[in-house]
């Protein structure tokens, strides 16, 4: 429905990307380009380097070999064993957890508003007003004064969605946002989410939610080992995957879950 | 044995005036040493070995000596090595803040260390430098954190500044010795003397653990 909006020049660029943890080997030489439509949902085994990915992507981790470019910009590199994160490029993506990440001696409305104004030297009159705004759309608009130990998994997750967005970021990472959450609260927050995919925003999604990943994914990538197995439309992937190993991932997960 | 604690009743006055010493001792000790108690924390959690060194070598001493010596050190041998004359009340305000120092920068080590990695992860994905980091997100928990510990220790100062008695500082200890001693009427001066450190600790600790489940509550999230 959206791929007519879609933009195909390259939004990120990741080469030969190498990471270890000591002697395990996480990531070994992954090669992925995105485009600015592209709508992103990684699948794979646990274990399987999906976090990693994500958390290198947001800088959060060091890398030991490889290049990421963002918007043409070069972005993350390795220079004499040492990680380079360009800082600016990083401020355009934003990222949500598994875990509940609200600061919790701060109130929703403050949660959100400390970074445009500590970052951006926004006034606090003014974020506030951006802060309630996106509260309401979200329908958390009564919340606002509330402190995050009074929300539920879902609630908390929906501000930390928001409070990612109140930086007008040109990336979303959404690692397993749902998979702390009772089922109940699951769709009030793959709601919000189908809501910005609506609008575009490209995303990274690591999901184990296959009907989830099917509906807002342009493109679905298997990654397992430390390395791409598989890259294609969300049909194919899913429905009619090429290899072996992506075939009995689905096939276990779909018996999992639905 | 005939007890008769009318006379508790008539000393009421200079018990009062004991007790107001205690806690105005209690009080500046606590916001004194707390003060340097969180910058001996953050000290000990430098990456500067010679401030690591220094701030471990001063907690260990103050926690590893009585806090009896500390105070007629501080009574006895500092205004001979500064040559100046010190009131009481201020001998004993230096010697309890030293103490309490060493006491709450453990406090505030250890709640400093609780901040989870999850939290400072969050700050990085939101672009906070790292003195926002610090400012607006690790400090604020590690002290919402150390509260309740913080109260307890205050509580132990409360009790333990009776020690100041034995340098002759008038709190409510020497207050209640000296009117048992020349009334010849211990038992009920020294019963009522305990019950009043009691009568003010005791709501105290309650508080510590109401405290403690509300903060720890909040921080869950
Ligand atoms: N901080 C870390 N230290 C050591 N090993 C780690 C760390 N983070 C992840 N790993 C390891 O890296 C591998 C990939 O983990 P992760 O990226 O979380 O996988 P996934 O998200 O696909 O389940 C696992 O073997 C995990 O144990
Ligand atoms: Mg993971």
């Amino acid at each position: 429905m959206f791929d007519g909006a879609k933009d195909q020049t390259a939004l990120v660029r990741m080469d030969g990307l190498h990471k270890s943890f000591g002697p395990v080997r996480v990531l070994q030489g992954l090669d992925i380009e995105m485009k600015r439509g592209d709508r992103v949902v990684v699948i794979g085994p646990s274990g399987g380097g999906k976090s990693t990915l994500l958390r290198v992507l947001m800088g959060l981790e060091n890398i030991n070999a490889g290049s990421i470019s963002f918007g043409g910009q070069p972005y993350i590199s390795v220079k004499d064993g040492k990680t380079v994160i360009d800082p600016k490029v990083r401020r355009s993506i934003g990222m949500v957890f598994q875990h509940y990440t609200l600061f919790p001696h701060l109130s929703v409305l403050q949660n959100l508003i400390l970074a445009p104004c500590k970052v951006n030297g926004e006034s606090a009159s003014g974020a506030k007003e951006r802060a309630r705004a996106l509260l309401t759309r979200f329908g958390l608009g009564a919340k606002a004064d509330a402190y995050p130990n009074q929300l539920s998994g879902g609630q908390k997750q929906r501000v930390a969605i928001a409070r990612a967005l109140m930086l007008d970021p040109k990336l979303m990472l959404f690692d397993e946002v749902t998979s702390a959450l009772d089922p109940e609260l699951v769709a009030e927050v793959e709601q919000v989410m189908l809501e910005l995919a609506a609008q575009d925003m490209p995303m990274v999604i690591v999901t184990h939610d296959m009907w989830f990943a099917r509906n807002i994914a342009s493109r679905v990538i298997f990654c397992a080992g430390g390395v791409v197995v598989e890259d294609g439309p969300p049909e194919q992937v899913l429905g009619s995957p090429i290899h072996e190993r992506t075939r009995e991932f689905i096939n276990r997960v779909f018996h999992i879950r639905t | 044995m005939e007890l008769d604690f009318s006379i508790v009743l008539r000393f009421a006055d200079a018990l009062a005036y004991g007790l107001w010493l205690t806690i105005r001792l209690t009080l500046i000790c606590i916001i004194t040493g707390g003060a340097l108690g969180f910058l001996l924390a953050l000290a000990r959690r430098s990456k500067n070995r010679l401030l690591r060194g220094a701030s471990t070598v001063y907690v260990e001493f103050f926690r590893g000596t009585p806090v009896l010596i500390q105070l007629f050190w501080i009574f006895f041998c500092l205004p001979i090595i500064l040559g100046v004359e010190l009131s009481s009340f201020v001998s004993g305000v230096i010697a309890l803040t030293l103490y309490t120092a060493a006491i709450t920068s453990e406090t505030f080590r250890s709640s400093l260390g609780t901040v989870s990695r999850e939290q400072i992860d969050a700050c990085v994905a939101l672009g906070l430098p790292a003195r926002v980091q610090v400012t607006s997100v690790v400090l604020p928990q590690a002290l919402l954190r150390a509260m309740p510990t913080l109260l307890s220790n205050t509580i132990s100062l409360f009790k333990e500044s009776s020690l100041v008695s034995a340098v002759g500082m008038a709190d409510l200890m020497f207050v209640g010795q000296n009117i048992s001693n020349n009334t010849a009427r211990p038992v009920e001066m020294l019963t009522a003397v305990a019950l009043i450190y009691f009568a003010v600790a005791f709501p105290l600790t309650r508080a510590v653990s109401v405290l403690e489940g509300r903060i720890l509550r909040k921080l869950a999230a």
